[in-house]
C-alpha cells in the first residue's frame, strides 16, 4: 500500500480498477509493423493525412473569415507543408521499405526536418521548427487518436491516473466509467481542475511521480475531500474507505432532497442561488440541483473544446441549449476569457508567450484587440437573447474606456444584425466582473454605467495579494478571508447599492459554505457556485437569519488576520449547520 | 521536345522567403507540368516543395535562379518571376503575406 498526496478538486470517494495514461502526450507505441502490414498501414497513413488536410483548410477558412487574410495565410502555408511531396514521399518509403510505424516514420521524417531549418543559423527559420513541430502533433493526434480513444470506449468502470489530462480529455471522460482520476501535475484552478468539479467525479492532481508504481489493473482509492490517492490498499484501509463512501452517498443523498425546498433565511429572506457552468451540458445539471439560473457561463470551452475558432453558429447553439434547460431564469454569459494558463491552440497566435501572462494580453484586453473574434461571440449571445433571460457580462475589466469600448461593439453588432434583419435583443442587460482592484476603487464610476456586478473573487484575490495562485510556493498565501479582500467586497457592495446596481459573487469563494454567513451578513443576495456547491450553500441559507449573518460579518471584519477570519467563519458554520461538514 | 526557361529574380521581403511566400511559390508552381528548381548560390530547391524552400533559407536581397524544365516552362518561369516582382502580394486576396511580426 501506498499513499500519495495532491490536491483535492473535486470532493468525494472512490474505489476502483486503475486505468493508466501514458506519461508523453503522444508516446508511439510501436515503432515497427509487420511486413504484411505495411499495405494497411500504408492506407491508414494516407486516410490520416486527408484528415490533417481538412482540419487545416477549415482552420484557414475560419481564419480568413474571422481574422482576416494574413492569418489565413499562415494556415495556407502549413497546408503546403502538410501536403509536401517530397515529405510524404520520404515517410511513406520509410513505412514500405523499412516497416517503420506511420507514427514513429512521422515523427522522424519531420524531426530530421526541423533540425535542419534550427541548424541554418537564421532566427526565423529555427522559430519555423516549431510550425514543424505543430504538424507532427496533429499528424500524431490523427494517428494515434483510435488509441487515445480507448478512454471514451470503456466497457468497465475504472479510476483514471494520467500524467495530465487536458481540458477536452477531461470534457470527454464517459462519467458512467470513468468513477475518477488522479494526474501528476495541475493546480487548483487548472482547466482540468474546474472541469472535473464541473463533472462531479472525484479528483486529485498535483500528484507528483506516481505513475511508475503503477502498471493498471490494481486497485486504487481516490479521496477528492482530502487530496489522496492509495495505491493498491490493504483491507483494513479499504473498509475503512468503504464506511467513508457510504457516508458521503448519504450526505449527498439528504442535500439532494432539499432540491425543491427554497433557498430562504430563517426570518424569510430569499438568497439566489445561481450555477456556474463551463460547457451547456451542466445547464441541466445546474437546473437539477435547484439554481435558479447560471450566474456565469464560462464561454471559453467553445475555444477550447474544438481544435479550432468557434463560428456563430457554434456559439448560438450552445447558448440556445443552455436556455432551454431552464427558460425561466436569466443567464450570464461571460464573454471570453482565455489568457494565462488556458490558451488553446487555434488562437496561440493571437496571446503569444508573454513573460507574464496574468497581467498581459488575456481575456476582454484580447477581445477588444481582436474585434472580428469578439463579435461573432457577441452577435450570437444578442441572438439568443432572444429565447430568454439573457445578460452578458465583460471580464477583468479594468479601466472605464473598455467598458465603454466592449458596449459600444455590441451596439455596432446590434445596428448589424437590425440592418440583415436577423432577429435579436437589444436591452440584454451588460455587467462587468469585478476582479481587477482597479474596477474596485472606481466602482461608483462603473455602476453608472452597468446594469449588475459579479465579483470575481479568484482574481480579485490574486491581484490584490499578488499571489499567483498556480504556483505552490506561494499558494498558501492565497487567502479568500483576507481582510483586505473583505474591505474590497465591502466596497463594491456599497458602490452598488447607491447606483441600485445587483451585485452577485462568484468563483470559488461563493462554492465555499465557510463564506456564506459572511457574505450574506454583508449584504450579498445572489451567489454563483459550482453546481454540485448549490445543496450544501442552500442548507446553510436555510440555517441562516440575516441579524446571526450580519453579526457574523461585523465580527470577522473586525478580524485582521486573514487566518482568524477564516478559523471564526469555521467555527461560526460547525454551531450554524454541524451536520455540513465531513 | 524539352523546353527550358530561366529567369533571375531578387528577394524582397524584410524577413526573407518566409513561410507564407514559400506556399505562394508552392501554389504557383503546383499549377505548371514542368519541374521547377529554385538555385540560391550552391543550393537547389524544388519549387513544389515547402519544406525545401524553407531550408534554402534566402534572406532578403538573395538573388535566386528560377529555371524549368518541361512543358510550359516558360510561363511558369514567368508567373513565379511576377510573384517575385509583385513582392508576394497574394494574388486571392490581394492582401500583403503575413510577416512573422503579425503574428
Amino acid at each position: 500500500m501506498q499513499i500519495k498526496r495532491g490536491i483535492a478538486v473535486s470532493p468525494g470517494v472512490v474505489t476502483g480498477e486503475v486505468l493508466v495514461l501514458g506519461t508523453e502526450d503522444f508516446r508511439i507505441p510501436n515503432r515497427f509493423v509487420s511486413i504484411d502490414a505495411v499495405e494497411s498501414e500504408l492506407a491508414r497513413f494516407r486516410h490520416t493525412l486527408e484528415i490533417v488536410w481538412d482540419e487545416i483548410k477549415e482552420n484557414e477558412q475560419l481564419a480568413r473569415e474571422q481574422l482576416g487574410d494574413q492569418f489565413g495565410a499562415i494556415f495556407g502555408a502549413h497546408l503546403q507543408m502538410a501536403r509536401d511531396p517530397k515529405l510524404i514521399a520520404e515517410i511513406e518509403g520509410l513505412i514500405s521499405e523499412k516497416s517503420l510505424s506511420p507514427e514513429y516514420a512521422s515523427s522522424r521524417v519531420l524531426r530530421r526536418f526541423a533540425r535542419e531549418l534550427q541548424n541554418l543559423g537564421n532566427q526565423y527559420h529555427a522559430e519555423r521548427a516549431v510550425d514543424i513541430f505543430d504538424l507532427e502533433k496533429r499528424i500524431l493526434r490523427h494517428l494515434l487518436g483510435e488509441r487515445r480513444e480507448e478512454l471514451v470506449h470503456l466497457t468497465a468502470p475504472v479510476i483514471v491516473l494520467a500524467h495530465n489530462l487536458t481540458p477536452s480529455e477531461t470534457a470527454s471522460l464517459d462519467r458512467q466509467f470513468v468513477l475518477g482520476f488522479a494526474t501528476e501535475v495541475g493546480g487548483h484552478t487548472s482547466h482540468t481542475a474546474i472541469l472535473a468539479g464541473a463533472l462531479e467525479i472525484p479528483a486529485v492532481v498535483g500528484l507528483g511521480h506516481c505513475l511508475a508504481d503503477v502498471s493498471g489493473g490494481e486497485m486504487v482509492i481516490i479521496d477528492g475531500n482530502h487530496g489522496e490517492v492509495i495505491l493498491d490498499p490493504d483491507e483494513a484501509t479499504l473498509a475503512k474507505y468503504q464506511v467513508m463512501e457510504e457516508r458521503v452517498h448519504s450526505v449527498s443523498q439528504r442535500l439532494a432532497s432539499l432540491k425543491t425546498l427554497p433557498a430562504e433565511t430563517l426570518d424569510g429572506e430569499t438568497i439566489t442561488l445561481l450555477g456556474n457552468i463551463e460547457f451547456p451540458e451542466e445547464a441541466k445539471v445546474c437546473h437539477n440541483r435547484g439554481a435558479r439560473g447560471i450566474g456565469l457561463y464560462r464561454t471559453e470551452f467553445l475555444y477550447l473544446e474544438q481544435n479550432r475558432i468557434p463560428s456563430e453558429e457554434d456559439h448560438y447553439e450552445a447558448y440556445c441549449k443552455v436556455i432551454a434547460a431552464d427558460p425561466d431564469h436569466p443567464v450570464t454569459i461571460r464573454t471570453l476569457d482565455i489568457g494565462a494558463d488556458k490558451v488553446p491552440e487555434t488562437i496561440g497566435d493571437l496571446a503569444p508567450d508573454v513573460v507574464n501572462p496574468q497581467l498581459g494580453l488575456r481575456s476582454l484586453r484580447l477581445s477588444l484587440r481582436n474585434i472580428p473574434l469578439f463579435k461573432i461571440q457577441l452577435r450570437a449571445i444578442a441572438r439568443a437573447a432572444v429565447h430568454g433571460d439573457v445578460r452578458v457580462m465583460f471580464p477583468l475589466v479594468s479601466n472605464l474606456l473598455e467598458l465603454r469600448q466592449a458596449r459600444m461593439i455590441l451596439g455596432d453588432v446590434m445596428d448589424d444584425l437590425e440592418e440583415q434583419k436577423v432577429p435579436f435583443r437589444r436591452d440584454v442587460p451588460v455587467g462587468i466582473m469585478v476582479e481587477v482592484p482597479a474596477a474596485v476603487m472606481l466602482a461608483e464610476e462603473f455602476a453608472r454605467e452597468v446594469d449588475f456586478f459579479s465579483i470575481g473573487t479568484n482574481d480579485l484575490i490574486q491581484y490584490t495579494l499578488a499571489v499567483d495562485r498556480a504556483d505552490p510556493s506561494v499558494a498558501d498565501l492565497y487567502r479568500s478571508g483576507d481582510p483586505s479582500i473583505l474591505r474590497l467586497i465591502r466596497a463594491v457592495i456599497s458602490a452598488a447599492a447607491k447606483h441600485d446596481v445587483a451585485v452577485t459573487v462568484c468563483g470559488q469563494m461563493s462554492s465555499d459554505p465557510v463564506f456564506i454567513p459572511l457574505l450574506v451578513g454583508m449584504g450579498i443576495r445572489q451567489f454563483s457556485s459550482t453546481p454540485h456547491a448549490i445543496p450544501e450553500l442552500k442548507e446553510v441559507v436555510r440555517h441562516l437569519t440575516i441579524q446571526q449573518a450580519e453579526l457574523i460579518a461585523e465580527h470577522a471584519q473586525s478580524l485582521d488576520l486573514a487566518r482568524d477570519v477564516e478559523n471564526y467563519l469555521r467555527g461560526e458554520l460547525n454551531r450554524i449547520c454541524p451536520d455540513l461538514l465531513l | 521536345m524539352t523546353h527550358t526557361a530561366q529567369q533571375t529574380v531578387r528577394v524582397g521581403l524584410e524577413q526573407g522567403l518566409h513561410m507564407v511566400p514559400c506556399s505562394l511559390i508552392v501554389r504557383t508552381a503546383e499549377r505548371f507540368p514542368c519541374e521547377i528548381q529554385i538555385q540560391k548560390a550552391d543550393r537547389s530547391a524544388n519549387a513544389k516543395t515547402m519544406l525545401d524552400l524553407l531550408t534554402l533559407s534566402a534572406e532578403n536581397g538573395s538573388v535566386l535562379v528560377l529555371e524549368a524544365r518541361g512543358a510550359e516552362a516558360g510561363e511558369a518561369v514567368q508567373a513565379l518571376a511576377r510573384l517575385f516582382e509583385s513582392n508576394f502580394v497574394d494574388p486571392v486576396s490581394g492582401s500583403r503575406p503575413a510577416t512573422p511580426s503579425d503574428r
